[in-house]
């Protein structure tokens, strides 16, 4: 019983940080149609940001996250601008291009700070563990559940009750009615990449106190955060978070009943079996066109 | 098939879009005249060799509006079937019974597996080694093209299946080997030639097997299949209207590049003498997307031409680490540009200057409102 519960919660910790990296992602490719390869390296930035601000300015990551966010928010600004919105109607080249830019953000870290692992220190407040359901757990996982549940609700708030979200909206549904209501879709675009970016960079930052930091590090970040999106859905922010705790908790289950390498098959499989069958993802109904 | 030779304008025009091909390939064939030193010419075979699996990419990606990200599983899987056949004819360093192949006592295997038993014919390898990947990309395409998945969900499955076999091949150690492949291989010996990597005979093994390639795609593009395959990446529904079986030719064309992949792995074994996991890796997969997109991703010759010249420059500048980490940053925004700018890469380029240049002598020779002879398109 107590190692079923435990398992439970080692999924829920890997789902959060599933959620984390995903979240992002989710926005981005849901709302803009880009599928962003680069996502790995924005969380490897914010990663890199918080080790940073940590041993050149003292800062406790929690006190830095703020900065991080408005940070890799703005790269993926900048990116937004003088890449991809020059790639407008060409979808599988955004593919590509992000790539392009995801190997020489890899690159210019290596170069900077060089290959080695970095380690950043678990905040002092949230270091002890404590007891769920009679299950020691450290304070930081729960933290990060936490922080993602939260992180989840605030941008479903900004997609549903500001005006930013609404413009946003409309754009998905039509580009062009929506620009001819006066909506400037380039801005607004511009703006939702930089959260997403923005986000990935939080979602580095929280886990960098978990794993090592290296320049490499995202790129396992991506492909998983990619099957949340597929598995949830397009567009569906609540699928997002659904399928990053199913996806945490089945491979926590599999990982734990068989091994690392068939949990990851059986997970890639299902990916590619539902994509065949269901390619709108498992949480979306379909809705008129 | 050529199907445009009507007339002998046809005719000329056929024999302009081969001309870049032949050219191309009598360099190669002319090289080792002037390059003296076998370690650099097994160098240069190992670049023609990726240029063979970016024409592969090319076929599938240009032409079928295909984008296989997982293009390596098809290399990976010839690779292999070569390295079996090979690892066979060697004399057991650490003898096993029956001359067990050296990992497996290592690993306590007793007997060889079944499916190795059949690779002590090397026929039967160089067959399985085309028809292998072949036949996945079908039951591949047959799953995914009848579904009518398109775009980058065809990228996303074939990428996730290209690293379901990695993990396969990386965790059945005892059977392939594991992490670190199949090393320690025999030389290959066909019709009494031996062919040792360093050799001029697998120089030309490889020239004549990159032009054997660049002419099989170039009839396919110019067949009817090819035409119709076109077609369908530039429109797949018109084409479904007007009564073709969309998903047929979509698989044919998918698997004839794994075909021709499958094949470019095999000679890789030949030039690297061992196999590995990183053959069918996530790495060279993308790589071959970069290779194919600079070069010009509707250019047969211009694909081959890409993965030779940014694999060439990758590998000189390999020496020294510090230039190979720059020289991957100046890649990465030299890609990012070619995918801004060029969306037909390096060939597209020079169609477009011939042609600049063409209209440039045609105006200067007064030659006012008559069409331009262009012989743009798919060489």
């Amino acid at each position: 019983m107590d190692q079923l519960i435990e398992q439970i919660v080692t999924g829920l910790s890997i789902g959060s940080i599933l959620l984390l990296v995903a979240l992002g992602l989710s926005i981005i490719y849901g709302s803009m149609g880009i599928i962003n390869l680069a996502h790995g390296e924005f969380v490897m930035l914010g990663a890199y940001a918080a080790w940073v601000f940590h041993t050149y300015l003292g800062l406790g990551l929690l006190a830095s996250l703020v900065p991080i966010f408005l940070v890799v928010a703005a790269f993926g600004w900048v990116i937004e601008r003088y890449v991809l919105s020059l790639l407008n109607n060409r979808p599988l080249d955004t593919i590509l291009a992000t790539w392009g830019v995801g190997i020489m953000l890899q690159q210019a870290v290596r170069l900077m700070v060089g290959s080695e692992l970095r380690y950043v220190q678990l905040p002092p407040a949230l270091a002890d563990s404590m007891d769920v359901f009679g299950i020691p757990i450290s304070s930081y996982r729960v933290f990060l559940f936490v922080v993602s549940i939260a992180l989840f609700g605030a941008t479903w708030l900004l997609m549903n009750r500001t005006t930013v979200g609404m413009k946003l909206r409309a754009i998905i549904q039509d580009r062009s009615v929506a620009a001819s209501f006066g909506i400037n879709a380039k801005r607004v675009y511009a703006l939702t990449f930089a959260y997403g970016a923005g986000l990935a960079g939080l979602a580095g930052a929280l886990v960098s106190p978990l794993k090592s930091v290296s320049p490499d590090m995202g790129t396992g970040y991506v492909v998983d955060a990619f099957m949340v999106v597929v598995l949830g859905g397009v567009q569906s922010l609540a699928g997002t978070v659904a399928s990053a705790f199913i996806l945490g908790e089945l491979s926590g289950g599999i990982a734990f009943l068989q091994n690392d390498t068939v949990a990851k098959t059986i997970v890639l499989l299902a990916i590619v079996v539902l994509i065949r069958f269901r390619p709108e993802g498992l949480f979306t109904a379909r809705v008129r066109a | 098939m050529p199907s445009n030779i009507s007339n002998s304008s046809g005719l000329q025009r056929l024999i302009a879009q081969l001309a870049p091909l032949l050219i191309v390939s009598a360099l190669v064939f002319a090289l080792p005249v002037l390059l003296n030193n076998d370690f650099l010419l097994n160098k240069v075979a190992r670049y023609l060799v990726l240029g063979i699996l970016t024409i592969s990419l090319g076929l599938s990606w240009g032409f079928g509006g295909i984008l296989n990200l997982g293009q390596a599983m098809s290399f990976g899987l010839g690779s292999y079937a070569m390295a079996m056949a090979l690892k066979l004819k060697t004399v057991p360093v650490h003898t096993g019974a029956s001359g067990l192949p050296d990992f497996m006592v290592w690993n306590n295997v007793q007997h060889l597996p079944w499916f190795w038993e059949p690779f002590r014919s090397l026929s039967f390898a160089i067959a399985a080694g085309l028809l292998v990947p072949a036949l996945v990309a079908a039951g591949l395409g047959w799953f995914m093209f009848r579904g009518r998945v398109t775009g980058v969900y065809v990228s996303i499955i074939t990428l996730a299946t290209m690293v379901v076999i990695n993990l396969v091949i990386i965790d059945q150690q005892s059977y392939t080997g594991g992490f670190n492949g199949i090393t320690d291989l025999a030389q290959l010996e066909l019709f009494g030639v031996a062919f040792d990597a360093y050799g001029r005979a697998t120089y030309y093994l490889v020239a004549g097997c990159v032009l054997l390639s660049l002419l099989i795609a170039f009839a396919f593009t110019k067949s009817r299949a090819g035409l119709i395959v076109q077609a369908i990446r530039d429109h797949e529904s018109r084409v479904r209207y007007f009564g073709y079986d969309v998903a047929l030719y979509q698989i044919f064309v998918f698997a004839l590049s794994a075909a021709i992949a499958g094949l470019a792995g095999m000679l890789y074994t030949v030039v690297m003498e061992f196999a590995s996991p990183t053959f069918l890796g996530v790495q060279l997969s993308l790589s071959v997307v970069v290779w194919c997109a600079v070069g010009g991703r509707q250019s047969l010759v211009g694909a081959f031409l890409g993965a030779v010249l940014v694999a060439g420059m990758q590998g000189a500048l390999s020496e020294s680490a510090a230039f190979l980490e720059t020289w991957t940053l100046v890649m990465g925004a030299l890609f990012v540009l070619v995918v801004l700018f060029l969306p037909k890469g390096l060939a597209g380029l020079a169609q477009a200057t011939c042609r600049w240049v063409a209209q440039r002598r045609q105006a200067a020779s007064g030659a006012v409102g008559r069409g331009v002879s262009q012989t743009e398109g798919s060489t």
